[in-house]
């Protein structure tokens, strides 16, 4: 019984279209998520939950879109090349601004992550609810509760 | 008698004796010491390879604004051949509004594009649909231009090819030409010397060589190129070392990727598998019989008979190699009667026949230099992927040259006497676009985009005006003193700035002393907010150097370089964000593996409240100030901001300007430092001009805040109004630091009224 499991377990892996990563990895992704403000799940963030909105710009969102997937593949370097290219083609765009905060503060580098969200701050100065979110994302960056 | 004949005769054997034996014992020696060499050589890394730079990839995709002109013209460079439609990768067909592209397959250093095939629709100068193999697609990208390479000493370059990659016609051919001999002998060949002898003897002049191709090889890689007996000797004696230790097929790689081809510029092409690129751009796989008669026919003198020089002696030298090839029985007497008629068909354009941009490459080599010896640069064949745009690089090199020389012609200026330099970045990411380090952008020397250390003049101005909106007492509309103003220094000298028309202006609100430059109200401005905010803000802005606390910084009597001012102008363009320039992307080995990279870093510096009254201030600067030149030039909605500058006697013309996506610094001068009759709006603001005339720019919209406030007021009473009072305009302020009166005004009634309208009144 226990080598069906075993073998089942690894067809099954090795079914995933998803490169194999660590639990431990995995649980810490999803539990960063879960904690990000709904507003960055609904407006900015990973398409995780579905449904959620990507820049009408075809070339942006499907910028997004690979870095988004390479990000949940744990392939942070290839998701902030993605990000870094989408920024080429709109320079203002703050999900692009927002998602590297996040990258950086996933790598430990809060003094990065903390100057991408300024970024992403300055520029949602016209949308109060993003502001608030883009704040609170900033405020808990710098409370280095994660 | 017969004694002491015998005597001699012994003396003599003894003496012949013991010079053997010495000469034994230093030929062994020798030999040891050619061997080590040959072995050293011939076991470690044979060759240098020079780094290889790239521009960006251009990112296609709809909506890009991008005429079809430029990206023929990048097409052209990148040796993209056009046809009435594509077949094969690495040519475009144009319609006039629908472009194919077969593009081939690239190598970045973030991943791989497969060869495919892009369709493009332009519309109003920008791609309006996008296709791969025929399928809609968000975006595409192609190759990067290479853009240069950074070789070892003697600049030599090459692209190694392995001996299964060149066509056996070619080996057989240089075999036929070179060393008929070359399988039998054993590194020399007496009968080769005598044949060479006998045929030049016959036809009365040096037609062959006695030279193996392994001596040509031995004398390439060890040897100089002089003609003694010494280095022949020397040349003999390695090359019998090399052929007993290697095999024919090793020395015939060695050689053919060592032989010298030809020089482009500095760059001098080594090898047969860059030659065939560089003058065929093609693999050398796939070289026609001619082009190999060509190749071929090189060796023996690379400048005499290089088919882009000297066209004829390489087509009569094609052709006698040709005839060889038919006397040995490699071609048909049909093929050389065909093939000898046939034109060289050099390419004019491949990656291989590069336009280098030294001034950006000089940047590159330095910012590469924290983390790269010299050595792994010159020799470890790096491909190092840049942020260099070629579209806007070309348009700021001919700016540069056409308008200094237009300059030199419209002031009566001697010819040549004026240089510039300009640096070109994106003003959010601080990728460096462009940079031109002379009026002749292929020169390769002093680089005065990084080296010309030249007052800023006026430049200075943005950070004392910047230091004062930094603080609670000043906004756009605080009245300034422009009346004279005398400074007595430390050494007693007294520093006495003038405005430009040599008149004072009385008072007037902040933003226009800065929109029209006026120098006593800065320099009072500057003492009224402190000498050491003011050299605080140039460290917030990004200056890195020392500035020093004197009166006269206010006015920029210091010394920065155009990049230096560039990233200064970098965090204002970028609302207070601080970017350091960077002009490299990423480093990969030879065969692709990352080795570094180089991300987007940004620290915000500055509150983004005073930067954006100062944008705005800056924006005045080209509605209606120093730069309005701009106005005419350009769509007003592009709502660009910049600044002139001017540095003392007129020996530096500056203009730092930028619209929502690019920003440039132009410097213009002379390098003896002698005055010019050029200010900041009349030579580099020109320049700057003619750059983006026809370059796509993005609209600058300043970024607002929360605490930016719109308000009506009335300027000259430095009082808040309303917008029904006369003389009332709308500025901006940051919220708490509006003016402290009010302006009450009694609203009269409108007198253009329709007639009806005060008929029933």
């Amino acid at each position: 019984m226990k080598f069906v499991v075993v073998v089942l377990v690894a067809f099954l892996s090795a079914c995933s279209f998803q490169p194999y990563q660590s639990m431990d990895h995995m649980q810490q992704s999803s539990e960063s998520l879960a904690l990000l403000p709904n507003w960055y799940h609904e407006r900015l963030g990973l398409q995780l939950n579905g449904g959620n909105e990507y820049p009408e710009q075809q070339a942006l969102a499907t910028l997004l879109q690979q870095a988004d997937l390479e990000f949940i593949r744990g392939n942070f370097q290839a998701c902030q090349i993605l990000l870094e290219r989408a920024q080429r083609i709109s320079t203002r765009e703050p999900s692009v601004y927002v998602r590297l905060s996040y990258l950086f503060w996933l790598n430990d580098n809060v003094d990065s992550a903390e100057q991408m969200a300024r970024r992403a701050l300055a520029l949602v100065v016209r949308d109060e609810q993003a502001t608030e979110e883009v704040k609170r994302l900033l405020y808990t960056i710098q409370a280095n509760r994660y | 008698m017969n004694k002491m004949t015998n005597s001699r005769v012994k003396t003599f054997f003894s003496w012949a004796l013991k010079l053997s034996l010495v000469g034994i014992v230093v030929l062994a020696i020798l030999l040891a010491y050619l061997d080590a060499k040959v072995r050293d050589k011939f076991e470690g890394k044979r060759w240098a390879l020079p780094a290889k730079v790239f521009a960006r990839p251009l990112e296609l995709y709809p909506g890009l604004a991008l005429k079809p002109k430029y990206l023929i013209q990048e097409l052209e460079q990148i040796g993209y051949h056009r046809v009435p439609s594509v077949v094969t990768p690495g040519q475009y067909s144009f319609d006039g509004q629908e472009m194919d592209i077969f593009r081939r397959y690239v190598t970045l250093y973030d991943g791989d594009e497969i060869s495919a095939r892009i369709h493009i629709r332009f519309s109003g100068g920008a791609i309006d649909g996008l296709w791969l193999d025929g399928q809609p697609v968000p975006l595409a990208r192609l190759e990067p231009l290479l853009i240069g390479g950074i070789y070892p000493k003697h600049n030599e370059d090459r692209q190694l090819i392995q001996l299964s990659d060149a066509p056996s016609l070619l080996l057989k051919t240089l075999v036929a030409v070179e060393d008929r001999d070359f399988y039998d002998h054993f590194g020399i060949s007496i009968k080769g010397i005598a044949r060479a002898l006998v045929v030049n003897v016959q036809r009365g002049g040096l037609v062959q060589g006695g030279s193996t191709l392994t001596q040509q090889l031995v004398k390439n890689f060890f040897l100089t190129r002089e003609r003694t007996l010494v280095r022949k000797a020397t040349e003999a004696l390695m090359a019998l070392l090399v052929e007993f230790h290697y095999s024919k097929e090793d020395i015939l790689e060695a050689y053919l990727n060592e032989v010298y081809l030809g020089q482009s510029g500095r760059r001098a092409i080594h090898g047969f598998g860059l030659a065939s690129q560089f003058y065929f751009g093609k693999h050398i796989s796939r070289l026609t019989p001619p082009e190999i008669a060509t190749l071929v026919g090189m060796v023996k003198g690379p400048s005499v008979y290089n088919p882009k020089r000297k066209p004829e002696n390489a087509m009569a030298r094609r052709n006698v190699v040709l005839g060889v090839m038919n006397e040995q029985g490699l071609i048909s007497d049909y093929e050389l009667a065909v093939w000898e008629k046939r034109e060289l068909d050099v390419v004019q354009y491949s990656q291989y026949q590069r336009i280098e941009y030294p001034a950006f490459l000089d940047l590159v080599r330095r910012q590469l230099r924290s983390d790269y010896a010299d050595s792994d640069l010159t020799s470890e064949g790096l491909r190092i992927y840049t942020s260099l745009d070629p579209i806007v690089q070309r348009s700021a090199e001919d700016a540069m040259s056409k308008r200094l020389a237009a300059l030199e012609s419209g002031y009566r200026m001697p010819q040549d006497s004026l240089q510039g330099a300009m640096v070109i970045a994106g003003t959010e990411s601080g990728e460096v676009e462009a940079v031109v380090g002379d009026r002749n952008p292929r020169f390769f020397g002093f680089n005065r985009a990084l080296d010309a250390n030249r007052s800023i003049g006026s430049l200075a101005k943005p950070a004392v005006y910047l230091t004062a909106l930094r603080q609670p007492e000043f906004n756009l509309i605080t009245p300034l003193d422009d009346s004279e103003i005398k400074i007595a220094g430390a050494n007693g000298n007294i520093w006495q700035p003038q405005n430009y028309d040599k008149e004072s202006h009385g008072v007037v609100p902040l933003y226009q002393a800065m929109a029209t430059s006026l120098n006593q109200a800065t320099a009072r401005l500057g003492l009224l907010v402190g000498l050491k905010n003011v050299v605080q803000t140039f460290y917030d802005l990004g200056v890195d150097k020392d500035v020093p606390e004197y009166p006269s910084i206010v006015l920029g009597a210091f010394e920065m370089n155009p990049f230096d001012v560039a990233q200064m102008y970098q965090t204002i363009a970028a609302s207070g964000f601080k970017t350091p320039l960077k002009a490299i992307r990423g480093v990969t080995t030879a065969d692709g593996q990352l080795l570094s990279r180089y991300g987007y870093d940004v620290k915000q510096t500055i509150k983004t409240e005073p930067i954006y009254l100062l944008q705005k201030i800056m924006q005045r600067v080209v509605q209606e100030g120093t730069a309005r030149y701009l106005n005419s030039q350009f769509d007003e909605g592009l709502n660009l901001a910049g600044k002139t500058g001017t540095s003392d006697s007129q020996r530096d013309s500056w203009f730092a300007g930028f619209s929502g996506d690019k920003l440039a610094v132009v410097w213009v001068g002379r390098d003896d430092n002698e005055s010019m009759p050029l200010t900041g709006a009349s030579g580099a603001l020109r320049v700057w001009a003619q750059t983006f005339k026809d370059l796509p720019l993005k609209p600058l919209f300043p970024l607002p805040t929360e605490n930016i406030v719109e308000e009506w007021v009335n300027v000259a009473e430095n009082a808040i109004s309303s917008e029904e009072c006369e003389g009332a305009v709308q500025l901006p302020f940051i919220e708490g630091r509006l003016p402290l009166h009010t302006q009450s005004c009694v609203v009269e009634q409108a007198t253009d009224k329709p007639w009806w309208s005060r008929l029933f009144n």
